[in-house]
Formats: C-alpha cells, structure tokens, sequence
C-alpha cells in the first residue's frame, strides 16, 4: 500500500505540474484579456500533434519539438490575437462573448485535427534511455521524470518573469487594475497580444509534454485539458498564475491519489468536489487576489 | 492668451454610456497652456467624464478631441502620455501589490530600455515626494490614502509632462494633506506644467484656477475667470444653488 501511496503522489506531482502549466497560462489570459479561452486544451492537443508530427514525419525527439512548439504557437497566438479579439473588447459582453466564440474556435480546431490525423489515439514511439529509474522505492518512467524537470524550469522561468521583469509585472499590473495600466502609457493592445501569444506558447509546450506523460491523445482530448484547466483556475483564484501553480499540483495529487483508494472512475469526481469545496468555503481561490482585482 | 492654441481641447463633445445614455452633450473645454483650468459641478455634472474623454478613455459619440489643435478623437490612453500628458484620475489607479518602485517604473514604460531616464524619472518623483523613496520597496496598496495620492502624483509629474489632468486629487484626503497638495498644484504652472483639475470642492478650485468651467447634466453652463467667480456676485449665487456651496466675494 505504501508503495502504491509513494505512486500517486510522485504521479500526481508530474501529472500536476503539468495542469499547473494549463492553469498558469489559462489564468494569465483570463486576467489580462478577461478572455474565457474554451479553446486552450485543442492549443495544447495541438502541441501534441505538432510533436507527434515532427516525430513520425522528421524523426525529430520530443525535446526537440519544444522550442519548435513555442515558436509556432507564439506566433500563431499573435497572429490570432489580431485576428479574434479586438473586435470581441467592443461587444456588450466580452467575457461571455469571448466564451462563446473561444468554445467555437475549439470544435473547429478538433475537426481540423480530425481532418489531418483522423479520429484514432495517437502516441510517440519514442522512449528514452533507460526507459524508466528508481526513485526511492519505485521506478518512474523517464520520460515522467524528463517532463516534471521541463514543468519545473517553465513554471520558475514564468514566475520569473511575472515577478522579476518589468514586461512581466506591467502583465501582473494589468490584472490588478485594467484602467490603471492604460493611464500609466502601456499600449495594452500589443500587451494583451504579448499575453496570448506567450500563453498559446505554453499551451504548445505543454502539449509537447502531455505527449510524453501520458500515454495517448486524439483530437477530441482537448475538451478534457480545458475543463482540468478551468478547475485548476478557480482552485488557484482567478487571474493569479501562483495560485494556479499550487492548484495544478494540488488537483494532479488529488486525482493520483484518489485511483489509489477508490476506483478509477472516482477522480473526476474528488477532483470537482475539491474544487465546490474551495467555492464554498473560499470564494476567490486557495490565492485569489487579495486587495484588488 | 486668447489666440494661444489650448494643449487640450473637447469640440461639441457628446458621450454616451450603453449607446443611447447621454452623459455629455454638446460639451466643449478648453485648456490653455501654462495655466489652471478648473472644472466644477454638482455631482452627475459629467466633470469625470469630460476628463476620460479628454484623456481617450472614453470615445465621444460626436464631436471631436483635440491636443494642441490636433484632432485626436479616439486616440488610446497611452499615446497621451508620449505627447506629455499625464493623468491622475479621481479612483486610485496604483497596483496595490507591487512596489512604489515597481508603480513609478511601469509609469516609464514608453521609455523603459532608457535605463538612465527611468532613474532621473525616479529620482525626480522622490525629489518632489521624499516619503517615496522611504517607502519605495513597500507594496502601494500598504500606504495610506494620502501616501498613495503623493504616489500617484509622483508617478504622473516623473515624466516631466506638459500637461496634468487631476480628478479630485483631494477626495478622501485628511485636510492638511488636502490643503499641501492644493499648494502643490497651485505651483505647478511655475514649473511649465499646464493643469486641468476637476474638483467638488469649489473653494479651492476657485483659488488655484485661471479660468473656471462649471458643469451641469452633461452641458456647460457657465465659464469664466476665477475673478469673474470672485467679483460677479450673480455668478457667486448661481454657484452657490448649483454646488450648493457659496463663493466668498
């Protein structure tokens, strides 16, 4: 039993660190563009094709992919930005409108996917060497432990920049006070732009790693990864990426431990019921933002 | 003075909130350099409003925004601040969990890579409000009221603007605060800086104006110098039903 403990949580802390990564980048959207993004988890599905695409066509390993995934994706989030969201902030209701449309852009993506790879799970033949190490008393798959150093290097490089770098905190600044940032001279066009661009960036980056971790993906995963993100949001307290941070780690060890106890099915299920937990008994989150919003 | 182009100007402004609630109509200001504008009004006169609009926060739905002649109307938040004006408006605008040091940088973004214009920005801010450098690595949101006023201040004049729009810069402030950042403002001219102060309290606003709008439901009502408030006793009771609030001759 010990040993199957020790399991769930050295799986929930790599399976968590890589929510966290969905959570950090969802929560960085919603509090800088008010941007519902339903279409994050097809973002990161994407980087998972992406990655099985560069393998299967150009051998190339999934680290490889990496810097790849960022590039294409904070390109393409750039580019998207333009193209979406400007006219979105003129509607009555962004928030909900840009729900409602982010939810359309997800189904298109997934029918894109399906279009290009067709309906069937896919995974990476591809495994490192030595296939998996003793960790303590119990072996983890490499790969597992290559992705939680990856998850590790890219949640303290975020946090960095959130809280070290004058881009990063004019980000922060844009959450704590969204008049506030335009009154100061930042031009909050290419700063949101900036925002969705680095968020779709991870969002790739992430799906390199789901690639790796877990053991297949299709087109139609992306739902999946949205709603864990929006949990792991709401747990960590909108619009604040630490939060979401601790939230992500804290769902992937719930989710972990809860196939250690109870059956499979039930994780989903301790999963939301953390998260109504946290609702009712602290409404902003395990860290929502204190004095201002 | 008359012919001299004002640095900031509204045209027939109308603005409307939710599409068809008119908070300005056929509204027009102007601010002449070098001087006080004052703008007064009871409460739901539209002084907050004609300041956004001025400032691009706000986009008229007729009438036009001008900056030294210029039509700007439309024109974003920040380019304001590349042509030198600056804006302290009535709500506190500091990011309350970064550093007073980390809300003075921000205020230096259009200029950021300039490392060593942002430190004389810097310096200048604590030079004119030294409690800032003693609290420069304390969170804004940690400060009292009139500490933070003084922050947000400090941020708007460390860009050496030309122009300073000021919304109620006292509201909420203890008196003696209040009456120091009143000689604050009244001094600013002295310094180059053009002001547009939009106030509740009339008295005040009287004193340091140059010349003086007053507001009502949207419109102008009446403009004039501060000694046209001072000395037309007519005026003096106008004000004083429309603010309630009574001009000393």
């Amino acid at each position: 039993m010990e040993i199957l403990v020790l399991n769930g949580i050295v799986n929930g802390l790599i399976v968590g660190g890589i929510y966290a990564l969905i959570g950090m980048s969802l929560t960085l959207l919603y509090g800088v563009l008010r941007i519902v993004n339903f279409a994050h988890g097809e973002f990161v599905i994407g980087g998972s094709f992406l990655a099985y695409a560069l393998f299967s066509n150009l051998g190339l390993a999934p680290l490889f992919s990496l810097p790849v995934a960022a590039l294409s994706f904070f390109a393409m989030g750039w580019g998207a930005y333009y193209l979406l969201l400007p006219r979105l902030q003129k509607s009555d209701d962004p928030e909900i409108m840009s729900f409602l449309m982010m939810y359309g852009v997800s189904i298109a993506l997934a029918a894109v996917m399906l279009l290009i790879f067709e309906a069937d799970s896919r995974s990476i033949d591809y495994s490192f060497t030595p296939i998996s190490m003793k960790v303590g008393p119990i072996y983890v798959s490499t790969a597992r432990i290559v992705a939680f150093g990856i998850v590790i290097v890219l949640a303290a490089a975020l946090t960095w920049f959130l809280f070290r770098t004058l881009p990063g905190k004019a980000l922060r600044a844009t959450i704590m006070n969204p008049e506030a940032i335009k009154i100061v001279g930042v031009d909050v066009v290419k700063l949101s732009a900036f925002a969705f661009a680095l968020a779709s960036a991870i969002a790739g980056v992430t799906g390199v790693l789901v690639a790796l971790v877990f053991p297949a993906f299709n087109p139609f995963s992306g739902a999946e990864y949205s709603i864990i993100g929006f949990i792991v949001v709401v747990l960590g307290g909108l619009g604040n990426p630490l939060g979401a941070l601790l939230a992500g780690i804290l769902y992937g060890l719930a989710e972990q431990l809860a196939t250690v106890f109870l059956p499979q099915a039930m994780a989903p299920i301790v999963g939301f019921g953390i998260l109504v937990a946290v609702i009712l008994i602290r409404p902003t989150g395990l860290m929502g933002w204190r004095a201002q919003r | 003075m008359a012919t001299e182009t004002p640095v900031l100007e509204l045209r027939a402004v109308d603005v409307a909130y939710h599409g068809d609630i008119r908070i300005l109509q056929g509204m027009s200001m102007a601010v002449r350099p070098g001087k006080i504008t004052g703008v007064i009004g009871p409460n739901g006169a539209g002084k907050s409003t004609a300041l956004r609009t001025l400032y691009g926060l706000l986009k008229p739905v007729a009438g036009d925004v001008l900056v030294d002649g210029e039509v700007v109307t439309g024109m974003p938040p920040w380019r304001f601040i590349e042509r030198g004006i600056s804006l302290v408006p009535q709500n506190r605008s500091l990011f309350n969990e970064l550093s007073v040091e980390d809300n003075l940088q921000l205020a230096c973004w259009s200029f950021r890579r300039d490392k060593a214009r942002v430190a004389e920005a810097l310096e200048r801010a604590y030079a004119q409000f030294p409690i800032l450098k003693d609290r420069r690595t304390q969170y804004a949101g940690a400060m009292s009221g009139g500490q933070q006023r003084f922050l947000e201040l400090g941020r708007a004049l460390a860009l050496q603007p030309r122009a300073v729009l000021l919304d109620e810069p006292t509201a909420m402030i203890a008196p003696k605060l209040a009456a120091e950042i009143y000689e604050f403002i009244h001094g600013l001219p002295k310094q180059g800086i053009t002001v547009l102060l939009v106030d509740q309290n009339v008295r005040q606003c009287v004193r340091v104006a140059d010349h003086v709008y007053v507001l009502e439901l949207g419109r102008n009502k009446i403009d004039g110098s501060a000694s046209d408030f001072t000395k037309d006793a007519d005026l003096r009771n106008l004000i004083a039903e429309w603010v309630d609030y009574r001009i000393d001759a």
